[in-house]
């Protein structure tokens, strides 16, 4: 009874990678690189985005905006 | 023998497969996919998507299901001009398709998707206008926060890996496609590539660190680590950043100049040129043909005479160089009707993947009414010793019409090739190559063209 009450919590804390049970081998490497990238390009991401952001602010008088889309790219 | 409907190369996703009814292509999707497909089409992904030309339309039908309990619905695609493969693409045709399926996933977690495969056999060229588009429509599943992104691996293995081999090492090695069906292994492109992509940071985590991780975790149980660890939308969000410029930077070491010099290199005079079209855009008129394939049709000079007649044309050439001109061409100009691939006639895609029937040869894919063969057959039959008459009955295989440009011995293009070698071809003349071709096809028009020592035909098969 006892161990059912654990593998389930198991199968629980697992949630988010198991529920859509990819039909794919994401593999276990990439997976791990990924959480380990995930905070370096997680950063750089959300500056680069913020940067654009503010950047766009500034050119509102220009007429251009910074349009949702392109917020995630570098202002070039 | 069970009459299986199925498409050969649908069978790995159990959210549903393609089948034919009738010689139509329909989807069954599968009641494992139900939340997803909802999701897909309620929450506004698949108008965008769809109207901004990404994602191939569909229209949900009713339709008897091939494995009806397990199915949801049945939907009916929109179908394709042609079937086209990425080891046929040039550099940037995979580029392009690379970008577009990060586009789509950056789209598609706004609406609270993701992406759960990245196939590059996902992408396909649309002969409108080649422009790649999606054509997996059940590529979505509903985005579950915290979760990593499960089609990573794939996408650097499809797109990344050989993009970056074109780029630094050949731009042949896209051949590698054919060779790994599911992308090119990481650990053997980072083994190829040249040192100094170590120093770029995207191609540094995402191939070179990327393949000691699937070495050094390979036997590993990620669950403990699903566990504690898990990865914000933004942390994905800067990922799929981080590909998309690493994939955006990579370059080819293309001049693209030389094939504009061709016809001033070769044997033809302007007056002979402009014969030349004269005669095709005549004989393309004669057979009014529904689709025509340009066989070595390099930069796509005599293809678009047809397809600037607003006909589907294919442009093929063993040259990928050729291929890639074509397609900046056309994208630079917005050009319809015509797409470029690479294929080397005497060694044409095969079939390939499970069972050889996953990915299918050319002819095995469609065929077209009329086929063009410019300042060909001389490669084939002298440069490749593939004997004429192999040669007519090859391209009668293919098409009923041919228009055929035929290159005598006394011109210096052919002069030129059996410079080095001995003349073993006896029948390589007028006479030879006609009575070849007269077993195949009946000849219905030819002339000379102008200043020149070769003449144009126009062949129906008999």
């Amino acid at each position: 009874m006892y161990s059912h009450f654990s593998e389930i919590m198991v199968e629980i804390l697992n949630g988010p990678m198991l529920k859509n049970q990819p039909y794919l081998d994401p593999g276990s490497g990439s997976f791990i690189l990924q959480i380990l990238l995930a905070g370096l390009v997680g950063i750089g991401f959300a500056f680069r985005s913020y940067w654009g952001k503010l950047l766009g602010f500034f050119r509102k008088d220009s007429g251009e905006e910074a349009s949702e889309e392109d917020s995630s790219a570098d202002e070039e | 023998m069970k009459n299986n409907p199925k498409l050969p190369a649908s069978f790995r996703d159990p959210s549903g497969f393609l089948f034919f009814e009738k010689k139509k292509l329909y989807r069954q999707v599968n009641q494992l996919y139900q939340e997803n497909y909802d999701r897909l089409m309620k929450s506004g992904l698949y108008d965008h998507l769809v109207k901004s030309d990404k994602l191939i339309p569909h229209t949900e039908v009713r339709l008897a299901p091939p494995e009806p309990d397990k199915a949801y619905k049945v939907i009916q695609p929109e179908e394709l001009g042609f079937i086209s493969y990425p080891y046929e693409w040039s550099f940037s045709q995979l580029k392009d398709a690379a970008l577009l399926t990060l586009e789509i996933q950056k789209r598609a977690l706004k609406h609270g998707m993701s992406l759960k495969d990245s196939s590059a056999f996902n992408i396909q060229f649309r002969l409108e206008d080649a422009r790649p588009v999606l054509i997996d429509t059940l590529s979505f599943e509903v985005y579950q926060e915290g979760s990593p992104w499960v089609a990573y691996r794939q996408y650097c293995q499809h797109f990344l890996a050989p993009l970056t081999l074109m780029a630094y090492n050949d731009v042949r090695l896209s051949q590698l496609l054919r060779v790994y069906i599911d992308g090119i292994p990481l650990d053997l492109a980072s083994g190829l590539l040249p040192r100094r992509t170590r120093f770029n940071f995207g191609l540094l985590s995402h191939i070179h660190v990327h393949a000691t991780a699937q070495k050094r975790y390979a036997a590993e149980d990620v669950r403990k680590v699903a566990q504690t660890r898990t990865m914000s939308k933004t942390s994905l969000l800067g990922l799929i950043d981080s590909l998309e410029r690493t994939t955006e930077k990579l370059e080819l070491d293309f001049s693209g100049t030389e094939w504009g010099e061709y016809y001033q290199d070769t044997n033809y005079t302007r007056k002979a040129v402009e014969h030349k079209k004269e005669l095709v855009a005549n004989y393309i008129d004669q057979a009014n043909p529904k689709v025509v394939w340009d066989l070595g049709g390099n930069v796509g000079t005599f293809s678009r005479l047809a397809s600037e007649k607003g006909i589907p044309t294919i442009c093929f050439d063993v040259d990928t160089d050729a291929v890639e001109k074509t397609y900046r061409e056309i994208k630079a100009n917005k050009e319809t009707n015509l797409l470029p691939l690479a294929l080397d006639l005497t060694n044409p895609s095969p079939d390939i993947g499970w069972g050889n029937r996953e990915r299918r040869s050319l002819l095995r894919r469609s065929t077209p009414d009329l086929i063009m063969a410019l300042a060909l057959v001389h490669h084939l039959s002298i440069s490749n010793n593939v004997p004429l008459e192999m040669v007519a009955e090859y391209f009668s295989s293919l098409s009923p019409w041919l228009i055929l440009e035929f290159i005598p011995k006394s011109d210096s293009q052919v002069q030129r090739l059996l410079a080095t070698r001995e003349d073993i071809f006896p029948n390589y003349t007028f006479a030879g190559m006609e009575e070849a071709f007269g077993r195949y096809y009946e000849i219905v028009a030819q002339e000379d063209i102008r200043e020149s020592e070769r003449r144009v035909y126009l062949m129906k098969r008999e």
